[in-house]
């Protein structure tokens, strides 16, 4: 009950934030991929983080969601809304297929599978003629309910919704039966099954649930963006991105996706404006116009990702737990 | 038939050398118990210090081999004491995000160093071709790579079966703690299974640079080959692996002659599933770990 107060007033809080920044595009931006990476990061932390089932394939959940729902706009100009609930059709077919597979599988396996799902789809996806290809898909207009969905607002508040309701599920999954077979099956596969837990049901469960959200966040991610490709939305990039924001904060803890997105994002926005390069020729400490100074501003936009790595590197060294696990263990 | 037969051999051929990258992999997952997700990322550097020795030393890809595979050893031992060994206790996630992340490291410091732009091995032999009786062709790099291959894999074979590192090695990958009971090393067996699986790995993408296009992010869609090669044969078989590479070459030819090349990866992958789904334990592997 705590943590759903908690919820509700940071959300209110959140839901608040427009009106103070106002006209500002390029901070409500951020902001949006701030909540949609927590929200992306919260939903894959109910199988990986409570079921301990680590998906490396969860773009393929986004990029059903996103696909789907630009493909059905663009033909048939259906209600947006519509789309979205056929995203999560297309999303819930293939976890079931996934899951079906793989599930019977412990350990390494369902890394690996889940991974083989995700290219399969990406592949299929490029290959094919009615997703557009490598081309991807272009939407030129959409509408729903006499919104202005040119302004960021409508996104803001969608992306935070899916959050708020993520956050919820988790925090009362922890309390639910679900939730305790879940994490028994994380802590010892074996004796949960000793016990007369249903292994691959339960599994089945966290993913279904863990996939439809996912697929809710693709949609509104192509509807806000108005393009999406293959390497934006099922790249195993955006697979690894989503696991690290939990890892960075803390995989199995109720915030600690939240708190992953809320670094991880503003960090990859500062490289990729190269504020950082900004920073080192502002600070005197690189000249602008020497060989090496040209070389970051050329190169530095590119490094998030080698940035990721060496945090997630550093991470599992020394914060195994995340951020939030630090906490804890202080207490 | 001539069609089927070209895609036949040329498809061994590529899977000589897929068995290699496999092969180390599944030494490394055999001994340590460990997926190493940078395994692609170690063959894309394999293929760059191939690129490099050719065009500013001048030495041909397949006699570089000689310097690549004890610097790629060494830098595999020296990965397994500095990263990996801290992790070998660990739940198997954090191991797999641990060499996700060092993967991550080596791709990207490639993007920055080497730049995008595909590289391009030219050899003088590059686009010759040995022309077998019946119109079938066979690529001359393709042969000699798959010659080296097994080469390699013969000696592997002779010092897994037959020198006492060899035998330790083997009987870490058994059981771990048994072997080390007997008085076996184990940290010291984890370090040279990770160098070989490593200086496998170099090696394998040296061999293929001549035939591919050389880019930072190349090693992505070999890890998820080698993946597949290790799974068919058997998570740790060795022998398992070497089948399993010939397995995946074949599959991926047969795909690109009779589909076409768009699909062939689909295929493997979709192969990947339907093995994990009618025998996890793989072609050759034991039941039971699954």
């Amino acid at each position: 009950m705590k943590q759903i107060v908690l919820i509700v007033i940071l959300a209110a809080v959140a839901a608040a934030v427009p009106l103070f920044v106002g006209e500002s595009p390029y901070f409500m931006g951020i902001m949006i991929s701030v909540l949609m990476m927590a929200a992306l990061s919260s939903a894959w932390n109910l199988l990986g983080g409570y079921a301990g089932q680590y998906s490396f394939g969860h773009a393929a959940y986004f990029g059903a969601g996103a696909y789907t729902t630009m493909i059905l706009i663009s033909l048939f100009n259906l209600n947006p809304i519509l789309c979205i609930v056929a995203g999560m059709v297309v999303a819930c077919i293939i976890a079931l297929i996934t899951g079906s597979i793989v599930f019977r599988l412990r350990g390494h396996y369902f890394a690996l599978a889940s991974i083989a799902v995700a290219e399969i789809v990406r592949l299929s996806v490029l290959n094919f003629e009615f997703t557009g290809g490598a081309q991807g898909i272009l939407l030129s207009d959409v509408s729903l309910w006499g919104l202005d969905l040119n302004s960021k607002n409508p996104f803001y508040y969608g992306m935070l919704l899916v959050l708020v309701i993520t956050l919820a599920i988790t925090a009362q999954l922890r309390k639910s039966k679900t939730g305790f077979y879940l994490q028994a099956i994380r802590e010892d596969q074996d004796a949960a099954a000793s016990l007369g837990i249903n292994l691959a049901f339960y599994k089945n469960k966290a993913l279904l649930i863990s996939a439809v959200l996912t697929s809710v966040l693709g949609s509104l991610y192509g509807v806000y963006i108005r393009f999406i490709d293959t390497s934006a939305v099922l790249d195993l990039k955006l697979s690894i991105e989503i696991i690290l924001t939990a890892i960075i904060g803390g995989v199995g803890t109720l915030w600690g996706p939240v708190v992953g997105a809320l670094l991880l994002v503003p960090l990859a926005e500062m490289l990729r404006s190269n504020y950082l390069g900004d920073v080192l020729v502002n600070a005197g400490l690189v000249s602008e116009t020497s060989a090496f100074g040209l070389f970051l501003k050329e190169n530095l936009a590119h490094a998030h990702v080698l940035v990721y790595g060496i945090i997630t590197v550093l991470c599992i060294l020394y914060l195994p737990k995340g951020i939030l696990g630090l906490f804890r263990r202080v207490k | 038939m001539l069609l089927f037969l070209q895609a036949l051999l040329s498809g061994t051929l590529t899977g000589g050398v897929y068995a290699l990258a496999g092969i180390g992999m599944s030494l490394v997952f055999g001994v340590m118990n460990i997926s190493n997700f940078a395994h692609g990322d170690l063959m894309m550097l394999g293929m760059y210090f191939a690129y490099f020795a050719f065009t500013l030393l001048h030495i041909d890809p397949y006699v570089s081999l000689v310097l690549i595979m004890p610097t790629a050893f060494l830098f595999g031992f020296l990965m397994e004491k500095v990263f990996i060994s801290r992790v070998i206790h660990h739940p198997h996630q954090n191991q797999i995000l641990l060499t996700v992340g060092l993967g991550l490291i080596m791709s990207n410091t490639a993007l920055l160093v080497f730049t995008s732009d595909p590289k391009i091995l030219t050899t003088t032999y590059s686009s010759s071709a040995f022309n077998l009786p019946g119109g079938i062709y066979l690529s001359v790099p393709l042969v000699i790579s798959f010659l080296i291959t097994c080469g390699i894999t013969a000696i592997l074979s002779l010092f897994l079966l037959k020198t006492r590192t060899g035998m330790a090695l083997r009987a870490t990958s058994q059981n771990r703690e048994a072997a080390q009971l007997m008085g076996i090393n184990v940290a010291k067996m984890s370090g040279i299974a990770f160098g070989i699986g490593t200086a496998l790995a170099a090696t394998a993408g040296a061999l293929i640079a001549p035939t591919y296009y050389i880019h930072p992010l190349a090693g992505h869609s070999f890890l998820l080959k080698a993946f597949t090669i290790c799974v068919l044969g058997g998570l740790g078989s060795v022998a398992g692996a070497g089948v399993g590479g010939l397995i995946i070459g074949v599959v991926e030819a047969m795909s690109s002659t009779y589909i076409s090349s768009d699909w062939k990866d689909v295929v493997v992958f979709v192969l990947f599933l339907a093995v994990l789904l009618l025998r996890p334990q793989g072609l050759f592997g034991k039941k039971g770990e699954q």
